[in-house]
Parts: C-alpha cells; sequence; structure tokens
C-alpha cells in the first residue's frame, strides 16, 4: 500500500495528500470548504465540458444526459505475481495513476460519503484516496474495468459541476455539491433517466469507498468487528444477547418450535 | 539422491501423495516423493491473523490470486505459469492447480464428510455410472483411522447420508452461530435437517499439532497445524521416520517402463535447471491430482503402450467429475441490526444442510438420481473489498445502512453429485505443450440434464428455505444460468477411475493399475464415482488403505 507516498504539492495548498496526517486533512477540508477555485485537469479525458449558462446559483439546474467517453491507455504494469510474500505484502505493487486533481475530488467525495462521525475519522483522514487510487491503478481485469467505471464518474461529476455551476466540483459551495449528489447518490427505480448512469458508475465508486474505509482498522472499529483474536479453550458461541435475539427473531417468523437444540452453557 | 535407496516413488505432496508416504514410511519403506512446486514451509510463510487492509486491493482475488491475496496457493489457481492447458471447442473447464510442497491441502476448505453406502452403489441403485469396487463396511475401519490420524471434528448425527465414526474418533464441534441456528429452524419447518459440518480442523490438540484457536482464515493456511495440511503433518511425520525424503520442483513428464510393460521408474524435469533426470523405482503411486496423474500416463507412451501407459481399457482421462455447485443468497431482514459478538469460529460451516433424499429417491419421488447438500453462511466477517454491498445516498445515513446489514446476509453454496456422461473427459492437446515440453491435458465438458435437474432442486428448495426466514432470493436464474463450470468446485476425480474388471476400469480396488502391477494411483482419479461430500477425506482413506495394501505385497514379495 502507498500510504505514505507524497504527492507533489504545487501551488494549490488544497490537494489531498496521500499519507497525510489527520490534522493536515483537517485543514484540507477547511481550505476545501472556503475555496472558490481549483484545477479541473483530468488526465486522460478527452472531453471538454459542455458550455454553462450562468454560473454561481445553489439552485441545481436541470442538465441533459452526458458521458465522457474516456479513451484510457491500458495499464501495462505487471501485478504482483503468483508467489507474492504473504507476510510482508508489497508496499507499493505498481505505480498510481491518479493525477492531484482527481485525487483531491476523490477525498472529498469520499468525505461526502464517509463523513467524520465523533471520534470516527473520514474516509479521507484514513487515506481512503489512496486505496482507490491502487484499486483504479492495479492491471488486473475487474479493476480495469472499474477504472474506466470511476474515472469516468469522477469526469462527469465535474462536468456537471460546470454545466450548472461553472466550476469544479470540490470548488463548489456545501450546498451545490449536495444538489448534485441528490441527483447521482441514489441508483433506484425513481432515478431519472439523465442520471441513472451516473448513478450506476457512482454506486461502483461508493463500494470502494466503503471497502477502504471499513478495511482499514479504524473503519473495521467502527462496524463492530471483533473477530481474528485467539481463543483459549472452546469457541465460546453467541453471547446471551445474541441468542435472545434469535428467540426473538424466531418467535416473530413462527419458527420457535423448530428451533435447533442449544446445550447448556 | 545421495545413495538413497528408496523402494516407493511417490508423484505428488497433496492429500494422497503424503498419506501414502506416511503410511509406507510408518511401514518401513523407503519412499522417494516428487512435488512440481516449489518447497513450502507455513510456519514461516502462513500469513496469520494479516488484515484484509494490509494486502494489495484490500484482499481481493485477481488473475494473480484467484481467491485472495492471503490463499495459500504458490504458483498456482485457475493458471499456472507456463503450464496451461486447453479446452474443446464449446467446452469449459477450470482446472486449479498449485505447484508447492502440500499441494491443494494448504489451502482446501477441510470439509471431511464420508461418503455413506449409498455413494459405492450407485449404479446398483439407479443403473447410473458405475459402482466402487468395494461396500462402505469395507471401508469404514479405514474411514476411522484417517479421521483420527487427520483429527475432525463433527458428531455422528444418525442421519442416512451420514455414517457414523466409531466412539472416540471425532473431535467435539464448534457451537453453531446466530445465522445457522437460524437456517436450522427454518429447514426443519421444511422437514429438512441441519447437522454439525465435519471438518479436518483439531479442536483438541494432536500429535505436534495445536487445537485451533478460532481466528484467522484457513484457507490463508494454518501455522499452528489445526486445520490439516499435509506439509504441518503427514510430510514432517513420514520424514521424522528417516524414511522419507522429497525433491521439490521436480515435474514429471512420464513414467518409464522396460520391454515386458513393467513399471521401472519415472522421468522429471529439475525446474531449476530444466534438466531432465531419470529415477529408477521398485514401485510407483502417481498422485499428482486426478488430471495430472491421466496427463502422465496418457503421455507415457510406448511400442507397447501406443494409447498410454495403464490405458488397454481405454477409460484413462475419461469418467471426469467435478461437483455440481450454485450459489444463492439474500439479506435476510430479521437479521439486521442483531447483536455483534465474535463469529469467526473455525472460519467455516460450523452446521451444514445434509442430503435427506435418499428415501424419496428410494420412492422415485424425484427427477435428478443423486443428491446435494447446502454449505451455508452468513456472519459478522471481517471487512472486504465486497463489504458495502447494496446501499443508497451518502453521510451518516449510508453508513447506518452498511452498519445494519452488517451480518444479516445469508448465502447458501449447493455441492452435488454428477453423474459421469461421454461428455465428460480429458485427453492430450495435439499441439500444446508447456514450458518443459510437456503436452498439456484438453477438456471436453457438458453438463447433464441429471445436474440441471438437481440445480433445479436446489434452487427451488433454497429458496422456500429463505422464505421461512423471511427473506427473498428474488426470481430464479435457470439451472443452465445457476450452475457453475466444469471443474470450478475444484473436486475433479475420475480419471483413473477404479473398478471390479480390467475391461471398465483403469485400477482394482487397491488403486494398482491392472496392466502394470508396480503401478498405482492414489489420488482422486481412481474414484468411480464423485458424491456430493467433498472429495478429500476419501482420498486420503483410499490412500491409506491401498498403502497398507500394497506394504503387504511388498512384505510378501508379491510385487
Amino acid at each position: 500500500m502507498a500510504k505514505d507516498q507524497n504527492y507533489t504539492a504545487d501551488q494549490h495548498q488544497m490537494q489531498y495528500k496521500s499519507g497525510m496526517t489527520r490534522r493536515d486533512s483537517l485543514k484540507l477540508m477547511m481550505a476545501l470548504a472556503a475555496s472558490t477555485l481549483l484545477p479541473a485537469v483530468l488526465a486522460g479525458c478527452d472531453s471538454a465540458p459542455v458550455s454553462t449558462t450562468d454560473a454561481g446559483a445553489d439552485a441545481a439546474k436541470a442538465t441533459t444526459e452526458h458521458w465522457p467517453e474516456l479513451k484510457l491507455a491500458p495499464i501495462t504494469a505487471p501485478g504482483y505475481g503468483k508467489d507474492p510474500n504473504l507476510i510482508l505484502p508489497p508496499e507499493s505493487p505498481w505505480p498510481l495513476t491518479l493525477t492531484q486533481a482527481q485525487l483531491t475530488l476523490v477525498a472529498v467525495l469520499s468525505d461526502i460519503l464517509l463523513p467524520r462521525e465523533g471520534s470516527v475519522p473520514s474516509a479521507s483522514e484514513v487515506h481512503v484516496p489512496a486505496v482507490v487510487d491502487e484499486w483504479v491503478s492495479a492491471p488486473y481485469e475487474r479493476q480495469q474495468q472499474d477504472r474506466l467505471t470511476i474515472l469516468s464518474a469522477l469526469t462527469w461529476i465535474d462536468d456537471e459541476a460546470q454545466m450548472r455551476f461553472s466550476k469544479t466540483f470540490v470548488a463548489l459551495t456545501k450546498t451545490q455539491q449536495k444538489a448534485i449528489m441528490d441527483d447521482i447518490a441514489f441508483d433506484t427505480a425513481e432515478t431519472p433517466v439523465q442520471f441513472k448512469r451516473i448513478a450506476t458508475a457512482f454506486g461502483r465508486f461508493r463500494s470502494l469507498v466503503l471497502a477502504a474505509f471499513f478495511c482499514t482498522p479504524e473503519g473495521t472499529k467502527d462496524i463492530g468487528y471483533v473477530g481474528n483474536v485467539p481463543i483459549g479453550g472452546d469457541y465460546p458461541g453467541p453471547t446471551k444477547e445474541a441468542y435472545a435475539h434469535l428467540d426473538k427473531v424466531l418467535a416473530d417468523l413462527g419458527l420457535t418450535e423448530y428451533a435447533y437444540p442449544i446445550e447448556a452453557g | 539422491m545421495n545413495n538413497f535407496d528408496f523402494e516407493v516413488l511417490v508423484v505428488g505432496s497433496g492429500a494422497g501423495g503424503s498419506m501414502a508416504a506416511y503410511e509406507l514410511t510408518k511401514a518401513g519403506h523407503k519412499v522417494l516423493m516428487l512435488e512440481a512446486g516449489r518447497d513450502y514451509d507455513p510456519k514461516t510463510e502462513t500469513p496469520m491473523f494479516k488484515r484484509n487492509g494490509e494486502a494489495p486491493l484490500m484482499g481481493a482475488g485477481n488473475s494473480d490470486k484467484d481467491f485472495g491475496f492471503y490463499d495459500a496457493t504458490v504458483d498456482g489457481g485457475w493458471q499456472v505459469p507456463n503450464e496451461p492447458y486447453t479446452a474443446a471447442d464449446g467446452s469449459e473447464f477450470l482446472w486449479w492447480r498449485a505447484r508447492m510442497l502440500g499441494g491443494r491441502t494448504n489451502h482446501w476448505g477441510r470439509y471431511s464428510l464420508r461418503f455413506s453406502e449409498h455413494d459405492f452403489k450407485g449404479k446398483s441403485r439407479d443403473g447410473l455410472g458405475a459402482d466402487w469396487p468395494f461396500d462402505y463396511d469395507d471401508i469404514a475401519p479405514w474411514y476411522d483411522k484417517t479421521e483420527a490420524l487427520v483429527g475432525v471434528c463433527g458428531t455422528n448425527t444418525g442421519l442416512d447420508d451420514m455414517p457414523p465414526s466409531s466412539d472416540g474418533i471425532l473431535q467435539p464441534p464448534p457451537k453453531p452461530r446466530i445465522t445457522e441456528l437460524l437456517i436450522a429452524a427454518a429447514a426443519k419447518k421444511l422437514g429438512i435437517p441441519v447437522a454439525p459440518m465435519h471438518r479436518a480442523v483439531l479442536t483438541r490438540p494432536l500429535d505436534n499439532r495445536a487445537a485451533c484457536f478460532y481466528a484467522t482464515p484457513c484457507g490463508h493456511g494454518c501455522s499452528i497445524g489445526a486445520a490439516f495440511q499435509t506439509t504441518t503433518s503427514l510430510i514432517p511425520m513420514a520424514k521424522a521416520t528417516g524414511n522419507l525424503q522429497v525433491i521439490t520442483d521436480a515435474m514429471v513428464k512420464s513414467v518409464d517402463t522396460d520391454e515386458n510393460g513393467k513399471v521401472t521408474g519415472v522421468s522429471y524435469v529439475d525446474k531449476k535447471t530444466s534438466t531432465v533426470h531419470q529415477l529408477q523405482a521398485k514401485v510407483v503411486i502417481l498422485a499428482a491430482s486426478a488430471c495430472e496423474s491421466a496427463r502422465l500416463l496418457l503421455n507415457s507412451k510406448s511400442a507397447r503402450f501406443p494409447n498410454g501407459l495403464a490405458n488397454s481399457s481405454g477409460q484413462v482421462g475419461k469418467n471426469l467429475m467435478d461437483s455440481t455447485g450454485a450459489n444463492i443468497g439474500a439479506m435476510v431482514p430479521a437479521l439486521q441490526g442483531r447483536p455483534i459478538y465474535n463469529e469467526d469460529g473455525h472460519t467455516a460451516n460450523h452446521l451444514f444442510i445434509p442430503w435427506w433424499g435418499h428415501k424419496a429417491q428410494e420412492r422415485k419421488e424425484l427427477d435428478f438420481p443423486r443428491g446435494y447438500h447446502f454449505e451455508i453462511g452468513g456472519r459478522f466477517n471481517e471487512p472486504s473489498s465486497g463489504i458495502a454491498g447494496n446501499v443508497q445516498g451518502y453521510g451518516a445515513d449510508l453508513k447506518r445502512q452498511v452498519k445494519q446489514n452488517y451480518g444479516a446476509y445469508i448465502g447458501f453454496a449447493l455441492r452435488g453429485e454428477m453423474v459421469p456422461n461421454e461428455h465428460c473427459y480429458m485427453d492430450i492437446d495435439p499441439e500444446v505443450k508447456d514450458k518443459w515440453g510437456i503436452p498439456v491435458a484438453r477438456f471436453h465438458w457438458k453438463w447433464s440434464e441429471h445436474e440441471l435437474k438437481q440445480v433445479e432442486h436446489g434452487l427451488k428448495t433454497a429458496k422456500a428455505i429463505f422464505a421461512q426466514m423471511g427473506a427473498d432470493v428474488g426470481e430464479l436464474p435457470t439451472p443452465e444460468q445457476a450452475i457453475l463450470k466444469g471443474g470450478e468446485i475444484i473436486h475433479e476425480v475420475g480419471t483413473t477411475r477404479m473398478g471390479a474388471s480390467p475391461q471398465d476400469s483403469v485400477t482394482n480396488q487397491w488403486g494398482q493399475s491392472w496392466d502394470c502391477p508396480n503401478l498405482f494411483v492414489m489420488d482422486g482419479g481412481v474414484f468411480a464415482s464423485n458424491p456430493h461430500k467433498n472429495c478429500t477425506l476419501t482420498i486420503m482413506t483410499l490412500a491409506m488403505r491401498n498403502s497398507s495394501w500394497l506394504s503387504s505385497q511388498l512384505k510378501q514379495g508379491a510385487i
């Protein structure tokens, strides 16, 4: 994992840095919230945003269906092979490919999906964008499919921001960002036709962000997983609370009389 | 070979080969074992306790590591570098291989169910496939010995599909999990039993192996020896006798014979130097895996054996069988938000659904001849790349959905018996060779109505059980859509089947080839049928029984 890799910081201080400390990350978020403009250079994107109408309004403007037809060069780096060291996994198994602007957009979107909640850190605070970068930069088939899906979604989101508000997504106000999110973050039967494709693509991105978050020690603790610790003696089985819940479930489903016998103790 | 004067040469270090080596070395025979893969040390190489988040891609599988980064398989999976296999036009078949000491035992599921009397006499019952050349009672004592040596946890259930072990053989099973208890109640309401799984995982210490401590997935391998693999048990135990030597990176390319047709030894490629070596042996045991052993025989042609060695019956490579497989699952709303506890257990099924339909099949009530079981899953797993599930939105509500669904998903995996058919076999590809110049296996595959009807029954049954749990699996796929690919369950067997007659089988009941008395097969190739109950326990049991017989023959001077 490339968690400690730092990206070259140029004139813009408002950039996601992979491996940044929690405090750096908070500074970034404050800066982003106050920002007015960030570069919208997306590598590999051969589409240009469609011209927009008057900019600046918070109200969502109806956009018609659009899609960036990205032509991405295939990832040609080798994988980690069929006999990698499992005890000390490769730190950086292949070159990372997201641009600074893409990483910053990923950081902003990740934190909209998973903001800090009390003592539980946000997605970017636990370096979710670095995991996304590693994933979309990987040479394997599934990840290359996700690469096209996710880079297309990132481009679409900035295109949409430009069309509606004449700014990149990260430069929008929270209200403006929320307006776009509300249109694309729900992939249901009611999703308007012009948002169908982005909603599906954004769903893939969301799944990746959720996985990356919950696979961190902080995320694993947050979801409540308590396994992978050695137990002396026999497996203790469910807790009293868990059995009590099962009893209620069985009763609700009319299954109490068919309950599997549980040994006392 | 440092003048190591061995009597028996074993090809392969997996379940069959290691058990053969163990049994023979304990009986005082010198054994040389050849393994096509590299040496492997579970003590230092097993990623115990490693978290998904520490691995590239959160441990997710890919073409380098099909079952995930931490899967114990070395240099293998669905493809082995530089060692291809092919499929005939219109056929699709997947062949899992490992290239490591211990072979596939380092990562297997460890499910260890005995075959029952029904399983050995399928043809007598329904006219399909082939009977085995012995009865359940002949092998039952050997199941006891194998279970005691391997260490199997479970209970005697009294169910007709689960013949009992002798008293004191099985180790106690772990307590069921909440999800399994819910499934058990739902199934019971439909008259379907649920029982403790039998698994080759120690719940009590055995020899130098520790009992399970209920953490870290068995598929990573098990450095403490609780989950059975030959590299922590049979191989070191055989080595301790002083009678075993092992050569790794040794890819056998042919079994060699003299002008009388007697097996004289093998030729192998030393992969490190790409040089070919010949070894002489009094007895050769093939345990390279069903299809690798059959490939070896078919590639061992001579003037006397123009169709390959031990193939006067024409059955080598034929009768290829896998288990049927299909997956079905759903979110169970009643389990959403349930109290969290440590559900790792021994990291696989504590309970499962054994086949319950023998009586119905006797009464001709079912439209498919052979049974299946369900492996049942659903627990508070360590988060992985697939944890998100079907969720919507963003922010606090998004995270609430993921937490609500955590531990509420249940999946069933069907594993069923297929009947051998003329369309399922392997032969040698006339064009393609591997890196070592050895012609490769070519697969031919087609499921029959027997398997499709069985899968259809399984899907409907699963849907009904889920409905009892208040869960909807949605519209069922057709069996053609649902059935997994040939080979995908990694239970491929039958390519050198045993039988009662040299006309229609490759070996006798001892795994001794009919054509060459000093050539034995001790892997899954000898299976006359492929019961739904996972093949490894029976591979090991046959290897123990047949090596014991071989030892007696050697001591009598009969071979």
